[in-house]
């Protein structure tokens, strides 16, 4: 029986690098997930909510929440920080708001950061993935303390034959990106990831994974300025190998 | 000691531009936390004991006049007198006047953050009294006039070459530097004062309400010779320093050593109550109390109350990315790191100190430290919400933030501006990676590159995929 | 009380603060003592070995006094003790100091002008009220008039723990105490120490540079 799933596929994705949508596409299908994807989705509001502008966030949040209040089942996510923004930041934005608030506690309940999908919902354990990769796995703060998802996505890296796994000193240290704080404090920033950089560049791997994008633009940015041969990929473009730039075709689109 | 937290940034900008503070930061903070990690390891219910030091300071916060009624009542039963200050002003008067009434000239001190809080030895001064610190953490950074740097080790800034040359300059007293010979000079010269000072203050842990007693924690020795020797002892205190129950002071003190330093337990765990008593031997004569609110009661009543559970153990400092490399004296007042972004705005005013909640990435390394389970990271997300409302907020930010609202609002209006983007993106930008970012954003960009907008969003590569029409309702 | 002064003030406001909501009886339940560091069965070696990992040096006498004295003696000569410090009325520890000096040289004397230092490279000898198995602590407190400064000043502070007076945690020895509450209670586990130097530990700040605890039975 396909698990339907509907895809909340985030903004920077959308914007930056479609291959972590397609690719979280590509492995959802893989396991017998049939993909919903709600082409009216637009943003969560983790960026003005994180800064303290709770009228903007507030704004954004019941507009993602009319979207996906109507769909039923998973809602599933390639992002730690935006999972824990529906499931954590969505109660506290609308304490006060018993509709919204019954609304953001339905719909948190059902959404899923995209490994632990896999892992505890689907019960995956090999993700059939024909990646081949020295990889390092950057643990981002969002996905590990706010998800509390650590051994998951790291399960799902061992499994893949072609990938191995090397160990990443202070892997669960912040990396500096923190969203506006990256502009608002950007010595302490940069400090914070040349960091992140020194220990993903000693510990020998050609790529830096995660399950934030922010994170890995902020970690790659800093790599490839810096001229390290070291590329930062979103796990689930790793989960997904070759699969995910192709679109399979079964899947439907609702508005 | 003035507060002046909105020039984190720009003293943020020195220590990371001094490689030798960077180094001791790291190392410092890095052996702290690893000593805190290990004890804790060590216990058989780390979490468990957290819980309930959470529990037992709430419960304490939750009646707070009722317990610190109690405490009064049983502090003037054993012989303290106790004064209440409601603000910084008021605890230095009250000290000036005891020390003018117990006849007071030199007073010896033992590590009190309240007492830098309220500018204690500055109203000392003032009344013509000498105030030694003998914490030889304090008495270096005394010696050097510059605040302390951090909770637990104040004097973390400074090498012993550094020391060596201040007790040679300050104190007449040359030497090899060798840090045991230099720890010998400082309790020579304490010792004399502890000798000869009339007064010795001190801070307090915490305040036992049941009994009316003051409880310190001490490594170094200097608490106990200052609340022994000299003839008045003064304990200022903040006012939620107290606990109902002697039995629940063991567990706190075992949670705070370990989260400072990973010991055990401190060298000394002091439980004064009341001044000498016929019989005793030796022992002050006077013990005074100053109860400090300066702003407390306000925090208890309000939506932060949580910070009040503090046992300003340090750990919070240890574990933080943005503590550690920056160091204590960026955050410009007497409480660092991430309690301290929570208490200054809280304490001084958010109004000259929206920086130090912004300077954090809210990873939540402290919370997951912190003894006594203080959401930190909550804090100082509701602190940066109270900076918008209270219309403190840059209205560049303000004006982003609306921007992203608006163009997120419908999802046809965010595809044709991120068509527009990936399409100027395609004609200006080489290789997909954007080097240079006018205004703010070029912050980011000084150091690190930025991905180019997607040719094609993702929206729009699936309905493409799909074969669905070009418009979305 | 009268409704204009500091105190009475303060503890308006913070029962606005806290809406008034009364506290007397406690919240929290009681201690669930299995989240507290294990304490072995045999408090002795608990205690010594607890000592030990703090620095502090232990002797546990019962059968074999003749043998701790000499060993004593051994440690208190090699770090140049040489004065044997005590509080006037303190009989046990002068007896056990006055035991000592045949293995001398040593010279016992007491407090007899309160100010006046311990000559350099003296040891305190205090029999304590109790001792900690849990820490290594050894408790000096000034009930019945007790003195505390042998244990403050000079550089060794000798602890005599009545064997009988050894109980598992802190929170025993604030249970016996806690009903009338001495001016002070002092736990003092291991010799002073400070780190407030490039983070390097020094021992031997302000208190005692070496603690050694004698387990009389």
């Amino acid at each position: 029986m396909p698990v339907p799933v509907t895809l909340f596929f985030t903004c920077l994705a959308d914007t930056f690098r479609p291959e972590i949508a397609l690719s979280t596409v590509a492995v959802l299908e893989r396991f017998d997930c049939r993909v919903t994807v709600p082409l009216s989705q637009t943003c969560c509001g983790q960026p003005p909510f994180n800064a303290g502008n709770r009228p903007e966030a507030r704004a954004m949040a019941i507009r993602f929440l009319k979207r996906f209040a109507a769909t039923e089942g998973y809602i599933v996510t390639p992002s730690g920080s935006c999972a824990a923004m529906v499931r954590h930041g969505y109660p506290a934005l609308f304490r006060d708001e018993p509709i919204f608030l019954s609304k953001a506690l339905d719909v948190g309940a059902r959404t899923h950061e995209l490994t632990s999908f896999l892992v505890d919902v689907l019960g995956v354990t090999d993700p059939k993935s024909d990646f081949k990769g020295v990889v390092a796995y950057h643990e981002s703060c969002h996905l590990k303390r706010g998800m509390g998802v650590s051994a998951q996505p790291k399960s799902l890296l061992r499994a893949i034959p072609g990938v191995t796994l090397v160990d990443l000193a202070e892997a669960d240290r912040c990396c500096g990106f923190g969203g506006l704080f990256s502009v608002k404090e950007p010595r302490i920033s940069e400090a914070m990831v040349a960091r992140k950089a020194e220990c993903v560049v000693a510990s020998g791997a050609s790529i830096v994974t995660g399950g934030d994008y922010g994170c890995l633009m902020n970690i790659g940015g800093f790599l490839s300025r810096a001229g390290y041969p070291v590329a930062a990929l979103h796990i689930a473009e790793i989960l997904a190998g070759s699969a995910g730039t192709i679109p399979v075709p079964e899947a439907e689109e609702t508005e | 000691m003035i507060p002046t937290p909105h020039l984190f940034s720009r003293r943020a900008a020195k220590a990371l531009a001094n490689s030798r503070l960077q180094a001791t930061f790291a190392r410092t903070t890095g052996k702290f936390l690893g000593a805190r990690n290990a004890a804790f390891a060590e216990l058989p219910d780390g979490e468990a004991l957290r819980d309930r030091v959470a529990a037992v300071r709430d419960e304490a916060l939750l009646a707070l006049d009722v317990h610190l009624a109690r405490f009064v009542v049983e502090a003037e039963k054993a012989g303290a007198v106790v004064h209440v200050a409601d603000d910084a002003a008021m605890a230095r008067a009250i000290a000036a006047r005891i020390a003018k009434d117990e006849g007071v000239s030199l007073a010896v001190k033992s590590k009190s953050m309240v007492t830098e809080e309220v500018a204690l030895n500055d109203g000392l001064a003032s009344g013509g009294v000498v105030v030694i610190e003998s914490d030889l953490g304090e008495y270096i950074v005394q010696l050097a006039e510059e605040p302390p740097s951090h909770l637990v080790a104040p004097a973390v800034h400074k090498t012993k070459e550094e020391v060596a040359e201040l007790f040679a300059s300050k104190l007449g007293e040359k030497s090899t530097g060798e840090i045991p010979e230099l720890v010998g000079i400082a309790r020579r010269k304490l010792r004399e004062i502890f000798l000869s000072a009339g007064m010795g203050i001190s801070g307090a842990n915490f305040l036992v309400a049941e009994t009316g007693t003051v409880v310190l924690a001490t490594n170094e020795g200097n608490g106990r010779m200052t609340t022994t020797l000299p003839r008045v002892h003064l304990v200022v205190a903040g006012i939620e320093k107290v606990v109902p129950r002697m039995e629940d002071v063991p567990l706190l003190l075992r949670a705070l050593t370990r989260s400072a330093t990973g010991q055990k337990s401190t060298t000394y765990f002091s439980f004064l109550t009341g001044p000498k008593r016929a019989g005793d031997p030796q022992g002050p004569e006077k013990m005074h109390i100053i109860l400090v609110d300066n702003g407390r009661s306000a925090i208890l009543a309000g939506k932060y109350r949580a910070i009040l559970r503090c046992l300003r153990c340090g750990a919070c400092l240890n574990a933080c990315p943005v503590y550690q490399s920056v160091g204590g004296h960026a955050y410009g007042w007497v409480y660092p790191g991430p309690m301290g972004s929570v208490l200054t705005p809280l304490l001084t005013g958010l109004y000259g100190s929206t920086r130090l909640p912004d300077a954090s990435t809210l990873c939540g390394a402290c919370a997951e430290v912190c003894p006594a389970k203080i959401p930190l990271p909550d804090l100082l997300l509701e602190l940066r919400f109270d900076a918008r409302m209270m219309g403190l907020k840059r209205p560049e930010e303000i004006l982003a933030a609306k921007a992203l609202a608006l163009a997120t609002r419908r999802a046809g209006l965010l595809e044709a501006i991120q068509r527009v983007a990936g399409l100027l993106a395609e004609i200006f930008v080489k290789d997909r990676k954007v080097s240079w970012m006018p205004g703010r954003l070029g912050a980011w960009t000084a150091k690190r590159d930025l991905p180019a907008p997607a040719p094609v969003p993702f929206r729009k590569l699936w309905r493409k995929a799909r074969g669905i029409g070009p418009w979305t309702r | 009380m009268d409704a204009m002064t500091p105190l009475s003030r303060l503890l308006g406001r913070l029962r606005a603060a806290t809406g008034g909501v009364a506290g007397l009886c406690a919240t929290v339940g009681t201690l669930d003592v299995a989240i507290l560091p294990e304490v072995g069965g045999d408090l002795v070696e608990a205690f010594t070995e607890a000592l030990r990992s703090a620095g502090g040096e232990a002797f546990v006498t019962g059968v074999h006094q003749e043998e701790v004295l000499v060993a004593l003696a051994e440690r208190l000569r090699a770090v140049g003790a040489t004065g044997l410090f005590i509080a006037e009325d303190d009989v046990a520890a002068r007896e056990f100091a006055m035991a000592l000096v045949p293995f001398g040289p040593f010279v016992v004397f007491s407090e007899a002008d309160l100010r006046a230092l311990p000559p350099p490279c003296s040891a305190g000898f205090q029999t304590v009220d109790a001792a900690v198995a849990e820490s290594g602590a050894v408790v000096q407190s000034t009930r019945g008039g007790r003195s505390l400064l042998p244990g403050i000043l000079p550089d060794v502070h000798v602890a005599l723990v009545p064997g009988g007076s050894l109980v598992p945690r802190m929170e025993d020895v604030l249970a016996r105490f806690s009903a009338d509450m001495p001016r002070a209670v002092s736990f003092v586990t291991g010799p002073s120490r400070t780190a407030d130097i490039e983070q390097t530990i020094v021992v031997g700040a302000h208190g005692p540079k070496s603690v050694i605890a004698v387990v009389t039975p």
